[in-house]
């Protein structure tokens, strides 16, 4: 574990002050990538990795290669090895793949169409959420960017047309796509609580997105409104008590963005209508609006020294925000604050040069809802009131 | 010993100095891009959409390459500051997503002036900026309206 870390900070340590990216082919051919190491430390609860006894298990690290052949046609991919607790054990997987198209490009508009395994763009941070130079904490507001379900909204394998209008007034971004989701073992422990036996499954084309962006010429305001709609299919096995049957799960965010010199504000609202079809009568839940919002600021005390605070709420249901219902329903062996998580963050950031960052960070949380069950199987020995610290240290080329 | 006379030079260069950074037009940063950009001039915006990699083609079909200074260098942030209206976060904000969305690139990044320099008088497509006057003429100024 200790070896992570030192490795981490000798290469923070050896990076040059400005390492160049690496190019190729007259600089057609870019190649970027990060690395990031975090330590995490919590009073209780599973967060990351044994976090009440000092967590190492929550390292990033991305390498990509994109390709200019035409000032039209961009191909890109990116390997990504992620390690978060038990959640992710940093197997290398292709964070996105594709060919970018763009027939019609001047300075008025951009018309093209993008075919492969391609980033959401869901909300501020989505699309580049595993990279901590992109982020403004070193946790995401879990409330919308759930980690225990990152494949939910992360990425999908198909096609997405996107359109750009430049105005004088500012610029409108129109992006929509369809395909099949990327589903992973966290998505089964999120809507069925336990690895049961069993499948979760995308059938033919089970996803679609779109996102709507306006932002003033300088990006000082920026306002989003993105959607997913996706249907999964369980199967299940011999040996659970649940049926085969559908989840719909239905995720759209509202966003804001202030831009100014030395602050940025931002706030997102949330709404995921889930319902599950058909599963039986041993699963308690039928369906369910998921909730979460945050405002959040930064204040530039330097240009590469920053501090933020965010508080940031979520609920499993918005019709039970006190987890009542939910709690009755499990006839009280989930408590009920596992379905509400109410949390501070306060943070620093400290770019020590462009290509290395420093992170600390502080959360105060009051429930348990954006823990990962898989983390915590046991509700038995979740605690309610719990703080986090973290650190972290990341470089780039 | 300092002499009267060069305490007045002294002075007079302070002023300088002084009356040049008041002034946005008498800080002598310029646009500049390779001689065979076909482009005279640019409007803020056109300048904006080159810059963070968006406006990937000149007019005549050449492919745009784009040559920045590092982040926390300072004529890099007096030309976004200034020319392009941004402010540097939001350049490396944008590029960023570009480069770990697979939605785009990011400029390339030189270590000094006279690297910009060199780098732009030999790429054909390519667009900087720089600080002073040029004298080559294989780099042309392009006025920002």
């Amino acid at each position: 574990m200790r070896t992570r870390l030192s490795i981490a900070v000798l290469l923070a340590w050896m990076t040059p002050n400005a390492a160049p990216a690496l190019e190729f082919v007259e600089g057609k051919l870019q190649v970027h990538g990060f690395a990031s190491q975090a330590i995490l430390k919590s009073t209780d609860n599973y967060y990351f990795g044994n976090s009440p006894g000092t967590s190492f298990d929550f390292t990033e690290i991305g390498l990509n290669a994109s390709y200019q052949s035409t000032p039209s046609l961009l191909f890109s991919g990116q390997l990504l090895v992620r390690r978060a607790g038990e959640m992710y054990d940093g197997t290398p997987s292709l964070d996105y793949g594709l060919v970018d198209f763009a027939p019609v490009s001047d300075t008025e508009r951009r018309l093209g169409v993008r075919l492969g395994r391609i980033k959401n763009p869901f909300g501020l941070y989505n699309e580049t959420r595993d990279v901590p130079f992109t982020r403004p904490s070193i946790f995401l507001p879990q409330v919308i960017y759930y980690d225990k379900i990152r494949n939910g909204l992360l990425s999908y394998d198909g096609i997405m047309f996107y359109g750009d209008r430049y105005l004088e007034q500012g610029n409108l971004s129109l992006n929509l796509g369809v395909g099949q989701s990327v589903i992973d073992d966290n998505v089964e422990w999120a809507y069925l609580a336990d690895d049961v036996d069993g499948e979760i499954q995308a059938e033919g084309i089970n996803w679609g997105i779109g996102s709507l962006w306006f932002s003033t010429p300088a990006d000082e305001i920026k306002l989003g409104l993105s959607a997913i709609v996706t249907e999964l299919d369980f199967n299940a096995g011999q040996e659970t008590p649940l049926q085969s049957g559908t989840i719909d799960v239905t995720d759209w965010v509202v966003s804001f963005q202030y831009n100014a010199e030395d602050w940025t504000i931002s706030a997102e609202y949330s709404r995921a209508p889930t319902r599950w079809n058909d599963i039986g009568p041993y699963w308690p839940f039928k369906d369910q609006v998921m909730e979460g919002y945050y405002l959040q600021g930064a204040y530039r005390l330097r240009p590469n020294l920053e501090i933020m605070a965010r508080y940031e709420e979520g609920f499993a249901n918005r019709n039970d925000r006190d987890g009542r219902g939910f709690s009755d329903l499990t006839g009280g062996t989930t408590p009920r604050f596992d379905f509400f998580s109410k949390i501070l963050t306060t943070g620093l950031r400290w770019d020590i040069n462009p290509n290395i960052m420093f992170r600390l960070e502080f959360q105060r949380h009051d429930g348990t809802y954006a823990l990962s069950i898989r983390e915590n199987p046991d509700s038995g020995d979740l605690v309610r009131e719990w703080d986090v610290f973290a650190a972290s240290i990341s470089v780039r080329f | 010993m300092i002499s009267r006379r060069s305490v007045r030079n002294i002075l007079e260069s302070l002023v300088g100095v002084a009356l040049c950074c008041v002034s946005l037009h008498a800080c002598p940063q310029e646009l500049i891009a390779h001689r065979d950009a076909g482009v005279e001039s640019l409007t803020r915006n056109e300048a904006r959409l080159f810059f963070t990699m968006r406006l990937k083609n000149w007019p005549n079909g050449t492919l745009v390459k784009v040559f920045v200074l590092p982040d926390n260098n300072a004529l890099h942030n007096r030309f976004s500051n200034e020319i392009l209206g941004l402010y540097p976060y939001q350049l490396r904000r944008v590029w960023d997503r570009q480069i770990f969305s697979g939605t785009g690139q990011a400029p390339t990044t030189v270590s000094s002036e006279q690297e910009m320099l060199d780098r732009i008088a030999t790429t054909p497509g390519a667009i900087g900026y720089a600080d002073g006057p040029i004298d080559d003429s294989s780099i042309r100024l392009l006025e920002v309206r």
